[in-house]
């Protein structure tokens, strides 16, 4: 009897993975990429982000050149690039590197180079930022895939999610960092190399780098500095974002990563942390004793139990409005969203981010709105100035987690007033369902998404 | 041949190289009639793209606001990005020194010569002035009216003319969704009651400052403006004025209704 009770339990358990694979499988087989790929088809310029995946060569001109044949043409074309090229490593030598060794030799079926076109000859770092997967996101290898797999990507206009594969696209190709055409080593390990992606409200890297004692000894003397030097021990006075986060020219980001951007509580003394904190401590011993490497790290560790008691404070509040049905507009009463078909069986508000809440810009009520922003712009702006030893930043990160904990609470008991105004006065039914879903954007949102 | 003679001695004055021309030149200092009027002599078309452009008029931005007021070095002085930037503040400059091309020509700085015209192959990357005053234009050579075949012009450059178009039309149309959230903002700010209270002026102001924001981060190639200053900002500002406007209403009823309570 017990034999085949188990005997059913796992077949059942063997067919619902089976299937359960099948549907993912499946689900990559669209257009677009990830696992919404049937859901979204790709904008005409993602082939410049995504080269391996929407790359298509242009077919304007026939034939096949190579070598110094494509320079004389572009010359006239596009001499800004063959300027470049002139000036980078790869035209000094016996054997330059030439146009056609990149990309291709028949002018119909050119391709952009992507990192396994540079990895050909660059294999090492090749394989190390490759090898940076198996950390998890955040990191540069997996940056496009998480893009791509963000219910926002597909929830919005094609046009509009342009702005993420940008910076997103520093997993499909390398001129994120080393700038075509010179490639130029000495100039991605600079700081200015990141903060194109790394700035702005989730992310203020520079802003905070910048601002810490590190950051402007290099804004005052940096213009000087031999920064052909490899990122090593006694080659630079400050360190930089390429020598903390891709130490010894590592092209792995995430090799250190124990906080993963600041965007869920960790535990920083797992076993696996701890190794992670050595590895910190080791780099930061380059220049300073241990011990105080050591408390800097325990700071840090203050500084995230400060913030997420916070933020776990507004979360319970919110999870409270949840329970008593104070969200409005509620999941079930908001536009319907490409992604929102798991809503139609069970409307759920994402409150957290195990829930999904990084999603929660948009179409959400006022207040989740609030929380999303005090989760993502303030906690993160206070987590990268405690990281990056921008004190006064840290304070300022604070305040606004204090000042944004205290809207939410305001706001919460603003709800809860007018519903039992409401109550009172026998307002019980929530009006104005249209306010919430008809306007220019939505409805071309809803009609062509 | 004394005419040749004569040509041949100003030639300097008109080559591309400007040091000698400089040394050649009456050193300054010039008050901003004398330069306009002796330029106007040398050049009446660049003075007319001057006072047709959009500096002409504005104070301190007449020729010694970016050239300074002499003649030594003024034209390489005027190139350089921080001689821009002195006005040009706040996410006007924020999202152009952000970009690749902004972060490039900042990196690039030491080992750029300065002299060079602003024409193609001249510069590693371009700067406020190699896009918007592109050889020698004294107005704005990315000014909507110049129409689009001058900026394609200046971009390819450097990118081919495919790619070119291409960001030209994925930018056009990130900006005409950020115009769908802008006029859906409008429409709900203007169906509220008279007069709007100041929350909701707010608001509007924050929507066109986002919406500012995305064009910007498209003509600066900044994703950061395109996005977390742009769209998602957008998307906020809606979500914003929705709920004001939602709370005044319900305000409004419960108290319509409580009176009404009151007098049955």
């Amino acid at each position: 009897m017990h034999y085949r009770l188990v005997l059913t339990l796992l077949t059942i358990i063997m067919v619902t993975i089976s299937a359960g694979l099948a549907y993912v499988e499946w689900s990559r087989g669209g257009g677009g990429t990830g696992l919404y790929s049937r859901h979204w088809s790709p904008d005409p310029g993602q082939g410049y982000w995504d080269p391996d995946n929407f790359y298509r060569s242009p077919d304007s001109v026939q034939g096949v050149f190579e070598g110094e044949l494509c320079i004389q043409c572009h010359e006239g074309i596009t001499p800004g690039i063959v300027v470049d090229w002139r000036a980078s490593s790869h035209a000094q030598g016996e054997n330059p590197v030439y146009c056609n060794d990149c990309h291709g030799n028949d002018h119909q079926q050119l391709r952009l180079p992507t990192p396994r076109v540079c990895g050909n000859c660059h294999q090492k770092q090749h394989s190390e930022f490759r090898d940076e997967a198996r950390f998890g996101f955040p990191s540069h290898v997996l940056a496009m895939e998480r893009a791509v797999d963000a219910p926002h990507f597909v929830d919005k206009p094609t046009a509009e999610v342009q702005a993420c594969v940008q910076c997103h696209s520093v997993a499909t190709k390398c001129d994120s960092c080393h700038s075509r055409h010179r490639f130029d080593a000495a100039e991605a390990r600079r700081p200015e190399a990141c903060i194109t992606c790394h700035s702005g409200p989730p992310h203020p890297d520079g802003e905070t780098y910048f601002a810490s004692a590190h950051g402007k000894l290099y804004l005052a003397e940096g213009d000087d500095w031999d920064w052909s030097k490899p990122l090593t021990k006694g080659n630079y006075k400050v360190p930089t974002c390429a020598y903390c986060h891709m130490d010894g020219g590592r092209h792995q980001v995430a090799h250190k990563s124990l906080w993963k951007f600041g965007l869920r509580e960790v535990n920083p003394h797992t076993s696996k942390n701890r190794i992670l904190r050595k590895r910190w401590i080791s780099l930061c011993s380059d220049c300073h004793q241990q011990e105080q490497a050591a408390q800097w790290l325990r700071e840090l560790d203050e500084e995230r139990k400060r913030a997420w008691k916070k933020l776990y404070a507004a979360e319970n509040i919110l999870k409270e409005l949840r329970s008593d049905d104070l969200l409005y507009p509620a999941a079930g009463e908001r536009p319907p969203y490409p992604m929102d078909w798991l809503d139609s069986i069970w409307p759920t508000e994402r409150i957290g981010f195990f829930e999904g809440q990084a999603s929660a810009f948009y179409n959400v009520s006022a207040i989740e709105r609030d929380y999303f922003e005090m989760w993502y712009f303030d906690n993160l702006g206070s987590y990268k100035a405690a990281a990056h030893g921008d004190v006064a930043g840290v304070e300022a990160g604070h305040q606004k987690l204090n000042r944004s904990l205290d809207h939410i609470n305001e706001k919460a008991e603003g709800l809860r007033m007018h519903d039992e105004a409401g109550e009172r006065a026998g307002a019980g039914s929530k009006p104005q369902v249209e306010l919430w879903t008809k306007g220019a954007y939505t409805d071309h949102n809803r009609e062509h998404n | 041949m004394k005419g040749t003679l004569c040509l041949l001695m100003l030639l300097p004055l008109f080559t591309p190289h400007p040091t000698l021309a400089d040394d050649l030149l009456p050193p300054g200092p010039f008050t901003e009639s004398e330069c306009i009027n002796c330029h106007n002599e040398l050049d009446p078309e660049l003075i007319r793209q001057w006072r047709e452009g959009p500096h002409a008029g504005t104070s301190g931005s007449g020729c010694s606001g970016c050239h300074g007021d002499r003649h030594t070095g003024s034209a390489g002085t005027a190139r350089e990005d921080q001689v821009c930037t002195g006005c040009h503040e706040g996410p006007a400059s924020h999202s152009y020194a952000t970009s690749k091309h902004g972060i490039i020509t900042r990196l690039a700085k030491r080992r750029q010569d300065w002299q060079q015209p602003l024409q193609r192959g001249n510069y590693r990357s371009p700067g406020c002035s190699y896009c918007h005053l592109h050889d020698r234009d004294h107005g704005d050579t990315m000014a909507s009216s110049q129409g689009p075949e001058v900026r394609h012009w200046i971009c390819s450059g450097c990118h081919s003319p495919r790619y070119v178009r291409e960001q030209f039309a994925s930018g056009k149309r990130q900006l005409d969704i950020a115009d769908l959230k802008l006029s859906e903002g409008e429409t709900l700010i203007s169906s509220t009651i008279e007069p709007e209270p100041d929350m909701l002026l707010s608001l509007r102001q924050d929507l066109i400052r986002h919406r500012q924001n995305v064009l910007l981060g498209v003509g600066h190639q900044s994703p950061d403006y395109q996005w977390w200053h742009g769209q998602p900002a957008l998307d906020g500002d809606l979500i914003r004025i929705r709920d004001a406007i939602y709370t005044l209403n319900r305000t409004e009823n419960n108290a319509r209704n409580a009176t009404s309570i009151e007098k049955d």
